[in-house]
């Protein structure tokens, strides 16, 4: 057990598997001599080799249609894109062959994208962005969002081993501000369980990645037992231990970083209300980055993504209901 | 100005022995031609009889590339084969019945239903099923190529595309990661000249797409696609180049599209003299006629061969028409794999 | 303030997923006269039963609804003042909400005597609330309040509401419910039977004639959609909401507590006798009767000082123990079918008249249906009184979260083996008296619960005359 950030556990995690089972492989852009552009894989080169760990061109559709394809030869590819954004370029080599080969052709594709995604930083529009409810809508396809880093390294492990596409959802603001314990060994966190981040009684919030921790300051600001559910797993995602929270405390605050409408917080709250709706004290709330492109200037910024204090505010309205 | 090589047309059977075909294989070849465009014809036939749903795609004029890049590739050779390439799969062993069965959308059809047409493959095969996005599968046997290479097998790819997908960014991906890796994959770029209605010259401004391989750094060749001698001694070349470490090839396989883009179109905007000129130069009988000049096949052969291939599909169409419907109650089944799922000769 | 223009009575919206109510008594005829406020009828609904105030002073002109019949939400019932019908005149007054007809009300109507049920009426599943049509600032109702209102038979615009705009929040109805809101055993005679003027005696309280309203409960329960048919020799009703609330009650504290029945015998005799005595003096001076129950629930709170897990609660993983006793006290409703537990708060700071007092109070306000979110929240020990019918034991089942019940049973006269100063052993009559506690045995022990009732009956038994 070593206290690590949430970066080194994603590339303990990483360098694990590619220790363990010589069929996993890292390609993506920059990767390999430079270590990553956040240097997640700094030194794997080193360690495995230029054919493990892959410099690609400028080529997101490649790479993602180059992991698919050695996957169905039977290697376990961890694709890398630069910035979560950037998925967009390979959207139909996900969407289209990734998630559909297994179910058509009976093909398992079991391929791992990581995908270094959220704000905060000023990264504006094409740096910061959570694309994760655009996938989460496609069956086939797995998206797992870790918040901690004993998380970020069980689920990697999880992801690559899933016969399935796994993206992975790295939050960039919790790279290098997040550290926490991380066992040693290999172990690997189930993919689709959430995890209570805070029992509490009055009011849930359910949430993931870096809104996580957003919440538990919004939490300390309210003057109520505050449960915060981190799903861990957006799809599948934890209906269960939703629905539990929801039914323990009847007040519920969906909360994510990704822009609202058509935001997975939607699918949450529409579970809710079908399957919960006797157990609720009050309208499930959302809070979410409204509906623009993210910002660049920190002051923009600041008011796009969720911030502690607009949480507590949402918080006591649910409270006070 | 033309880059890319154009092939000579096949020879005599002396040379094409140096390739490594003896009369058997050719025979087979010759069988392979008759088996694919005849379940295509008789998908056609199924097809207006109301049996088959949805649309209905043929390859008319192209079973020589399909038939002869297919009699080309080893066994352990992957290939991500397209809607015009019924040959391949017919070549690579894929039963007709099974086709059949995948027109009809019956559960024993390779997707059991799932999906249609030639929307098919059998991975036992060495096929990927490919996807209507085209050329999305090129860059995927790019990927087949790269595991290929880090786990140095001497395997190779073959990735299909035709004129029209040239001009999507995927090929160009595709391409340009294999030449920069000299990755083991060979792309067959089926130009039958018409992308749905559209010609050529609005789909490229290079006179041969084979000329654009040497953009990527590797060799383009531009054959005459109703060759199928011609055709598979350029596959073979290239294969057996990329089996070797040389790196990808494009080759070009020139044909006419001799029907519509799918059943429902008739391909009004195609000129008439352009169909009569191709239909002069079609594969089947290009090479019927080869074989009896080069390769003394006589008539008992030929018919001998013919009566194999109508009983073979007639079989073939009765077994597919007692193939059950699909259990509705499995359409959520495979959404995700399941480890097991992994227990296939690749994922090993 | 009288009126010359005709006012409309209507059938009120007793919350929000209330859609019609049935009239259960008239208090007026037409051509009495009435002030604003003053009872002019009982209602019932699946919800409540409640009076309905008049809207305004002035003479009955017109009933427009008769007892028994049930109407939307709405409806016209009466009207006051405008032209009066010229047949009618209108007669003295009659005294304002008589203290008389309260006290009939107060008699307990057995099962036996209930008046025929009227035709059940269909009414709208609890579950479905409406959109709220106003209800007086509580409008909204959310969806987990109507469930659980519903499962527990409570009005939830009875329940306070510490939401925005006084809205019932869940943890309103959750600490009503808790409180005591529910009853804590099926149908029990209210422990008044002993506090009404006339009975002497405790073990005769047989109530008088049971004036049950002569359309009873309307059925107007939500009908569960699987109600399947009568087979031959039966006869379906709809279980009120109040009924699926004690049931679910009754089911949950069984789940909840592990319950275990200790029972001792009381020589009541001195408190027989001192009760007597004071008796006159009670009533003259105060006019109020000084029941046994009274006497009992006096020891009690006594000896609850001694044994506060008695008095306690067991919540998680916490013992509560209380510096104060709520006392509940088991009330049947007049018409025989569920009871209530409303609590004396603070009831350790009352002496025995304070007691007496107290208990004779809020008896009469749940049976008249006056009782407030109050009296029924926030009980931390409760006695039950099935003796009123000659009963000698009994297990009744602990109010939800408390830790125990009493149980009294009915005085009677005995033969009994006492110990004379001498030592030597006679037999005496002596008024004999039953008291069980049961208690919840996750928290309160055997020999715990033993010593409580042995000191118990050390107080009553040794009751003295300048006790209060």
């Amino acid at each position: 057990m070593a206290e690590k950030t949430y970066l080194q556990a994603i590339s303990d995690g990483l360098r694990t598997e590619m220790r363990r089972d010589n069929r996993v492989f890292v390609l993506g852009e920059d990767v390999g001599v430079y270590g990553g552009a956040f240097k997640v894989t700094l030194g794997f080169q080193e360690e495995f080799g230029s054919w493990r760990v892959i410099d690609a061109p400028l080529s997101e559709t490649a790479i993602v249609a180059g992991a698919t394809g050695a996957a169905m030869m039977g290697l376990r590819p961890v694709a890398e894109m630069q910035f979560a954004d950037f998925v967009s370029c390979a959207w139909d080599h996900l969407v289209t062959v990734a998630a559909k080969q297994r179910w058509r052709a009976g093909t398992p594709v079991p391929i791992v994208l990581r995908l270094p995604s959220g704000g905060g930083f000023s990264g504006g529009p094409f740096h910061s962005q959570n694309p994760e409810s655009s996938f989460a809508h496609i069956p086939g396809l797995k998206c797992v969002c870790p918040a901690t880093p004993e998380d970020a390294k069980g689920l990697m492990i999880s992801a690559i081993e899933d016969p399935n596409p796994v993206l992975f959802f790295e939050h960039k603001h919790l790279y290098r501000r997040i550290k926490g314990e991380v066992p040693d060994e290999r172990y690997t966190t189930p993919i689709g369980k959430a995890r209570v981040h805070q029992e509490g009684d009055d009011v849930s919030v359910i949430t993931w990645g870096a809104m996580v921790y957003t919440a538990e300051e919004a939490a300390k600001l309210v003057d109520a037992s505050v449960e915060i559910i981190d799903l861990r797993t957006v799809l599948p995602w934890d209906k269960q231990a939703v629905l539990d929270s929801v039914r323990k405390t009847s007040k519920v605050l969906v909360l994510h970083e990704d822009t609202r409408t058509g935001g997975f917080g939607g699918e949450i709250a529409a579970t809710i209300a079908e399957e919960a709706f006797e157990d609720l004290d009050a309208p499930v709330r959302r809070v979410t980055a409204p509906d623009t492109p993210v910002p660049f200037s920190p002051v923009l910024e600041k008011a796009f993504i969720p911030q502690a204090e607009g949480v507590a505010n949402a918080l006591k309205e649910l409270i006070s209901y | 100005m033309a880059i890319a090589r154009v092939a000579e047309p096949s020879g005599s059977l002396q040379e094409v022995r140096e390739w490594g075909l003896d009369r058997e294989d050719l025979l087979q070849i010759y069988r392979n031609m008759l088996v694919t465009r005849g379940v295509e014809e008789r998908g056609h036939i199924l097809y207006r009889q109301g049996k088959i749903p949805g649309s209905f795609y043929t390859g008319r004029g192209n079973e020589a590339s399909a038939v002869g890049v297919a009699t080309a590739m080893g066994s352990d050779d992957v290939g991500t084969p397209l809607h015009r390439d019924m040959g391949v799969h017919i070549t690579r062993g894929v039963e007709p019945w099974r086709i059949f069965a995948q027109y009809m959308g019956r559960a024993d059809g390779p997707t059991h239903g799932r999906d249609g047409n030639v929307h098919m493959a059998d991975s036992r095969l060495g096929l990927l099923a490919m996807v209507s996005h085209l050329p999305a599968m090129l860059p995927v046997a790019v990927g087949c190529a790269l595991a290929f290479r880090i786990r140095e097998e001497q395997r190779v790819a073959v990735a299909w595309y035709g004129e029209g997908a040239s001009a999507r960014g995927d090929a160009h991906e595709g391409m340009n990661f294999a030449g920069v890796r000299r990755l083991p994959v060979v792309f067959i770029c089926d130009n039958n000249q018409w992308a749905y209605s559209t010609p050529t010259h609005l789909e490229y401004a290079v006179e041969h797409l084979a000329d654009r391989a040497n953009a990527y750094g590797f060799d383009g060749v531009v054959v005459d696609g109703t060759d199928v001698l011609a055709v598979y001694r350029e596959a073979k070349r290239a294969i057996e180049k990329a089996r070797a470490g040389g790196g990808p090839t494009l080759i070009e396989c020139q044909t006419l599209r001799m029907e519509g883009h799918a059943v429902h179109d008739d391909a009004f905007y195609v000129p008439k003299e352009l169909f009569e000129r191709w239909a002069e130069r079609d594969p089947i009988e290009r090479f019927r006629t080869w074989l009896r000049s080069n390769a003394d096949m006589a008539d008992d052969e030929e018919a001998q061969i013919g009566a194999w291939v109508k009983k073979l599909l007639n079989d073939a169409l009765q077994r597919a028409e007692e193939s059950p419907q699909p259990d509705p109650a499995t359409l959520l089944d495979g959404v995700y794999a399941t480890p097991e799922d992994l227990d296939t000769p690749h994922h090993k | 303030m009288a009126t010359n223009t005709a006012v409309d009575v209507v059938m009120p919206q007793m919350g929000v997923s209330v859609s019609e109510g049935t009239i259960t008594k008239w208090s007026k005829s037409v051509g009495d006269t009435i002030e604003a406020d003053e009872t002019l009828l009982e209602i019932s609904t699946d919800k409540v039963d409640t009076e309905v105030p008049s809207p305004a002073s002035g003479v009955v002109t017109e009933i427009l609804v008769q007892e028994g019949e049930t109407v939307e939400v709405g409806t016209v019932l009466a009207r006051i003042g405008g032209e009066a019908p010229a047949a009618a005149p209108a007669p003295a007054a009659p005294e304002p909400a008589t203290q008389p007809a309260a006290e009939e009300a107060t008699a307990a109507a057995t099962e036996g005597q209930a008046a025929p049920e009227p035709e059940p009426t269909p009414a709208p599943a609890a579950h479905a609330p409406q959109p709220a049509a106003a209800d007086n600032g509580k409008a909204f109702v959310s969806p987990v309040v109507a469930r659980i209102a519903a499962e527990h038979g409570i009005d939830p615009t009875q329940v306070p509401g510490t939401g925005t705009g006084g809205r019932v929040t869940k943890k309103d109805i959750v600490a009503f419910v808790e409180a005591g809101a529910s009853p804590a055993q099926p149908p029990a005679p209210e422990p008044q039977a002993q506090s009404t003027p006339e009975p002497a005696q405790p073990v005769a309280s047989a109530p008088a004639a049971a004036p049950a309203p002569s359309a009873a409960k309307p059925a107007a329960a939500p009908i569960p959609a699987t109600v399947g048919s009568a087979q031959a020799g039966e006869t379906l009703e709809p279980m009120s909401a109040m009924r699926r609330g004690i049931a679910e009650h009754m089911r949950r504290s069984l789940d909840t507590s592990a319950h275990v029945t200790s029972a001792i015998e009381v020589d009541m005799t001195r408190v027989v006798q001192i009760r007597e005595k004071l008796k006159k003096e009670y009533q003259a001076a105060y006019g109020v009767n000084p029941t046994y129950l009274a006497f009992i629930a006096r020891a009690t709170i006594e000896t609850l000082r001694d044994y506060p897990w008695v008095n306690g609660e067991l919540r998680g993983d916490q013992i509560v123990t209380r510096n104060y006793v709520n006392l509940g006290f088991a009330v049947e409703l007049a018409d025989g079918k569920g009871l209530i537990v409303p609590n004396l708060k603070n009831a350790e700071t009352l002496n025995l008249l304070g007691m007496a007092k107290g208990i004779a109070e809020i008896a009469k306000r749940a049976r008249d249906k006056k009782l407030t979110p109050d009296d029924v929240a926030g009980g931390s020990f409760t006695i039950t009184n099935p003796g009123g019918y000659g009963t000698f034991h009994g297990t009744p089942v602990i109010s939800q979260p408390q830790a125990g019940i009493l149980g009294t049973y009915a005085i009677v006269k005995r033969p009994w083996v006492i110990t004379d100063e001498d030592g030597a052993d006679a037999i005496a009559i002596r008024s004999m008296m039953n008291l069980t506690l049961t208690y919840d045995h996750r928290l309160v022990d055997g020999a715990y619960a033993g010593r409580f009732l042995r000191d118990l009956r050390e107080r009553l038994q040794g009751w003295g005359e300048t006790d209060y």
